[in-house]
């Protein structure tokens, strides 16, 4: 069955426009008023909320032993296949007796979905809220044993981009 | 026949059979960790329980006998026993076991090596609990050296006692046993006489949890990143049957596969840390032809090319030499391309050992002299007097990366030729004397069937990739064979040489993969259940 729709005719009131262009203008004063969400990014980082998966880091006990064991659960659960472990004995005395030999992560092929910090049995795995680590070649954004360990230092008290924000020049 | 009622089926057994066998023969699963087909059966874990009717507690089913009753007993007019593996009571009974054994486990899945196939891992989630109630402190001990190849870790042992009638009965060297009692109990090794038999590695295959660990696994990768082929042991003429653990191009471990017809269930430490051998060996992957004291690498073609060229100046008069490491199908086409003229290689040598339990390892440390003398028989006396009555100079040599001695003989008929074709995957003795070297396969990328010393033809598969530009031995052989004689034979796989084998060769005519299975086939005509 067809249906018949009227076209809307505009009133004398409408055909002024006057009132259409002040309400529209209304929006924008509106906003002018609020408080500004547009950051000047390299001089300013976004700090982004709490949960927000970006880089991945591996955790370390106080003393300073790595908490990963090599399980392979993380590469196991990754569904991009980005996570390469060798495990081996640990040179430690204390703890468990199996640890990394190599951990490398493919930051092109990785998803940043979580699953690899969801399966650790040891907590080892986290991703952290860095969002700036990009590179000029594909080697480069391989991120190995060392590289996770040192975003691990960075990022431990998280509080990244508020530190990086402090220790920027003011801008003029 | 007694019936036998297990759950809902209905089932005829032979008198003296246990439930547990039964059950598992019907695909009814009840779940044990200290009975072992191949060992005495002690029904220490408990694990099996099952309800049997008219009697008053739960039963191992691992040691409860089913035999006939009077017509008068029997239940329901009909059951000899009935038996009960789902109800509630053997359910719950499970979960208490499970309780007990995991009191002092310590969950250590991420760092056992046996996770992904741990026996304790699979029926906790099956039939555990998901809670423990144990609040008490865990009994933790540290890691022992039972012997040079086996470390036990005491705080996931569950004392099943596998290993302990291991070493008793299949080995029969006694070096494990279950040290004090009651809460100290554990499984030491006599400290006079380690593990250190040649059978040792087995322990850690028996073991239903990650308490036995083999040295050379521990901590080298996890159960399912790694391929398993079922293959053929080739390190000596017993050819046990084996699972081939590779990730990549790499072999991670060798663990036996069941054929009660070669090895049971077992296999020696010579063969499971075999693989090691070929892990960093100077392979040969580019054909070779020697110019001056030197080697020149050449395609393909252009060094079959010289070969053929070499073969056709001889005029017919090549002498081919076999060995007892390659597969029927490679020795079978060189019998192909040399008439008549045939020596071999010698086998090496060893220790013949035997067990009280029937397993046994050859002084033939070759894996396939018998199929060698089936499909490609010859011998280097010979050899030697044809050499001499028909002036041979030419001679193509199926090497097999073994480093022998050459004696007096070798050196002799090496010195008369003219033109030495090697085939081979490393540099040998003999490749070093070559004109041309071709480059083939190692033990563990090759295909085709060998022949154990019972007579018993078994399927060999490859577990790694080829490397480099080697090609199949039997592929090399075929390639020369065609540019010798345009009319030769095309093959393109290794089942069509077989296929080709049992035309000429009588005894092999039922040799195929179909027949082969992963059992073998006897060439006495009795195929494997």
């Amino acid at each position: 069955m067809a249906t018949i729709i009227k076209s809307y005719e505009p009133t004398f009131w409408d055909k002024l426009y006057i009132p259409a262009l002040v309400k529209g203008l209304m929006v924008t004063i509106k906003h002018f008023f609020r408080r500004k969400v547009t950051i000047q990014y390299p001089d300013e980082y976004h700090i982004p909320p709490e949960g927000y998966r970006g880089l991945h880091r591996l955790n370390k006990f106080p003393e300073g032993r790595i908490k990963c064991v090599a399980c392979e659960m993380c590469s196991a659960a990754c569904p991009a296949d980005c996570i390469h472990i060798i495990p081996g004995p640990s040179p430690w005395d204390e703890g468990n007796e199996r640890y990394p030999v190599r951990f490398d992560i493919d930051l092109l092929r990785c998803i940043f979905c979580g699953f690899c910090e969801m399966a650790c049995p040891e907590e080892a795995i986290e991703l952290t809220e860095i969002y700036d680590f990009s590179d000029y070649t594909r080697e480069d954004l391989i991120i190995d044993k060392d590289g996770l360990l040192e975003v691990f230092e960075l990022t431990k008290d998280q509080k990244y981009y508020s530190r990086k924000n402090d220790s920027q020049e003011p801008q003029k | 026949m007694p019936l036998l009622k297990i759950d809902d089926k209905e089932i005829q057994v032979q008198s003296g059979a246990t439930v547990l066998e039964t059950a598992e023969a019907n695909g009814i699963e009840i779940p044990h960790y200290c009975y072992h087909p191949a060992l005495e059966v002690v029904g220490s874990c408990r694990m099996c329980l099952v309800q049997v009717e008219g009697m008053p507690k739960l039963q191992v089913s691992c040691n409860t006998f089913v035999g006939d009753v009077h017509p008068d007993r029997k239940v329901d007019g009909k059951y000899d026993m009935v038996v009960h593996t789902q109800n509630d009571l053997v359910v719950q009974e499970r979960k208490n076991i499970l309780e007990f054994l995991l009191l002092n486990h310590p969950l250590d899945c991420p760092v056992c090596d046996q996770a992904g196939e741990c026996y304790l891992q699979d029926y906790s989630f099956k039939f555990g609990n998901a809670h423990s109630r144990f609040e008490e402190n865990k009994r933790v001990r540290s890691n022992e050296y039972l012997g040079s190849q086996i470390v036990i870790n005491h705080n996931r042992c569950i004392l099943c006692s596998r290993c302990v009638r291991f070493t008793q009965e299949i080995s029969g060297t006694s070096e494990l046993f279950v040290e004090a009692r009651g809460y100290n109990t554990k499984v030491a090794a006599l400290e006079e006489k380690p593990l250190d038999n040649l059978l040792a590695g087995n322990v850690a295959d028996i073991c239903p949890v990650g308490a036995l660990l083999s040295t050379d696994y521990i901590h080298k990768n996890r159960i399912w990143n790694l391929k398993k082929q079922s293959s053929v042991c080739q390190d000596c003429s017993v050819g046990c049957n084996v699972d081939v653990f590779s990730q990549t191009n790499q072999i991670f471990r060798l663990t036996p596969r069941e054929n009660h017809d070669v090895n049971g269930y077992f296999m020696c430490d010579i063969g499971r840390y075999g693989f090691h051998r070929f892990e960093e060996i100077e392979r040969v992957t580019q054909p070779m032809i020697r110019e001056g004291d030197s080697f020149v690498s050449f395609e393909w073609e252009e060094a079959i090319q010289e070969t053929v060229d070499r073969l056709k100046r001889a005029g017919g008069k090549v002498a081919g030499v076999t060995s007892p490491y390659h597969t029927n199908e490679t020795n079978f086409m060189l019998g192909l391309m040399v008439d008549g003229i045939l020596g071999n290689l010698s086998q090496i040598d060893g220790e013949e050992i035997n067990y009280p339990s029937g397993f046994r390892i050859s002084s033939d440390r070759s894996p396939n002299r018998n199929g060698m003398n089936d499909v490609c028989p010859g011998n280097v006396d010979d050899l030697i007097s044809d050499i001499d009555e028909q002036n041979i100079r030419t001679i193509y040599i199926l090497d097999d990366g073994v480093d022998r001695d050459f004696d007096e003989v070798w050196k002799s008929i090496l010195s008369k030729m003219d033109f030495v074709v090697v085939q081979t995957y490393r540099m040998t003795m003999l490749a070093q004397s070559a004109n041309i070297i071709l480059p083939g396969l190692a033990p563990f990328e090759r295909e085709g069937t060998i022949t154990n010393d019972g007579g018993r033809v078994q399927w060999l598969r490859p577990s790694l990739p080829i490397k480099g530009e080697s090609r199949a031995d039997w592929e090399i052989l075929m390639m020369a064979l065609k540019a010798l004689d345009n009319n030769a034979q095309i093959f393109t796989d290794v089942s069509q040489v077989m296929k080709k084998m049992g035309e000429k060769i009588p005894a092999y005519k039922d040799v195929s993969f179909f027949n082969l299975g992963d059992k073998g086939l006897s060439l006495n005509g009795i195929a494997s259940k």
